[in-house]
């Protein structure tokens, strides 16, 4: 698109308006970044998947770090390994202090629990540096 | 901003065609930005966390509401037309289960009975991960 030089052969003097031009582009523009930077920024955890078998398993089979999110007291807790959390500081506090990192961790999940602690737990897991950490669903329905 | 008029009248040397140039290189470049943002993509409010990974390119994307509703693609879906999803993907890649990678992004304020269900139905195709989709919170 030529918009400022023309041939020779057309000298006549154009006249081409580009002040309301750059103002819708300009316009167009700032709407463009500004809608943009309202996109928020999505990340992923990568837990692995385990699912228990219809035998009875215990916790100790899952051994080392088995971080249950389950009901109690009056709403949902963290228990691991028999001690109740309900704050995510201090379940990554307690799970910073696992020795055992090399054998992953276990996230067991409630169908009740809020969707929201289970991301919480495997967001501590990873960020206490185990290996590897795996979503182990609890569900009541095989 | 006054381009095209001056007070002295003298001819003014001000080159546009550049800056035209890039002003719609810009301009194009955020209109393809925003429409990259996947039709995949329900409106949920995922947990705000850090998480551990980029968001990496995913064969599915599964959307679970806050109700417990799953969506895919914009369709509302059951579990068991779920699993014949992941049956589908599965053999587009020739039955090669490390290549189908699976995104679930669920609503923090919904239950996990959803998630637990898709998780069981992915293991059953011997898909051993699962990608979360989260929000890195604001700074």
């Amino acid at each position: 698109m030529r918009l400022t030089s023309r041939s020779a052969k057309h000298q006549a003097k154009l006249d081409l308006p580009l002040t309301s031009m750059i103002d819708v582009v300009f316009l167009l523009l700032i709407y463009f970044i500004v809608t943009s930077s309202l996109i928020e920024t999505e990340r992923e955890l990568d837990p692995g998947i385990k699912v228990q078998r219809a035998t009875p398993t215990s916790a100790a089979d899952l051994a080392p770090a088995v971080v249950d999110v389950v009901r109690g007291g009056p709403g949902f807790v963290y228990r691991l390994g028999g001690r109740e959390i309900t704050s995510a500081a201090e379940l990554r506090s307690v799970l910073t202090q696992f020795e055992n990192k090399i054998d992953g961790a276990f996230v067991r999940v409630d169908d009740d629990a809020p969707f929201d602690m289970a991301a919480i737990a495997i967001q501590a897991c990873k960020d206490a540096r185990f290996l590897t950490v795996s979503y182990v669903p609890l569900s009541a329905a095989p | 901003m006054r381009f095209n008029k001056r007070a002295r009248g003298g001819a003014l040397g001000m080159n546009m065609t550049p800056m035209i140039d890039v002003v719609f290189l810009l301009l194009i470049y955020f209109m393809t930005a925003m429409q990259v943002k996947s039709v995949s993509k329900e409106d949920v409010e995922l947990p705000p966390l850090a998480g551990s990974q980029e968001q990496s390119e995913s064969s599915l994307t599964v959307n679970v509401m806050r109700s417990g509703e799953i969506f895919v693609n914009g369709n509302p879906l059951t579990v068991p037309q779920l699993a014949s999803l992941v049956g589908d993907e599965l053999a587009r890649v020739d039955n090669e289960p490390s290549r189908v990678s699976v995104v679930v992004r669920a609503d923090r304020r919904g239950r996990a009975g959803p998630v637990n269900q898709i998780v069981s139905a992915l293991e059953r195709f011997d898909i051993r991960r699962v990608n979360i989709g989260v929000q890195e919170p604001r700074p």
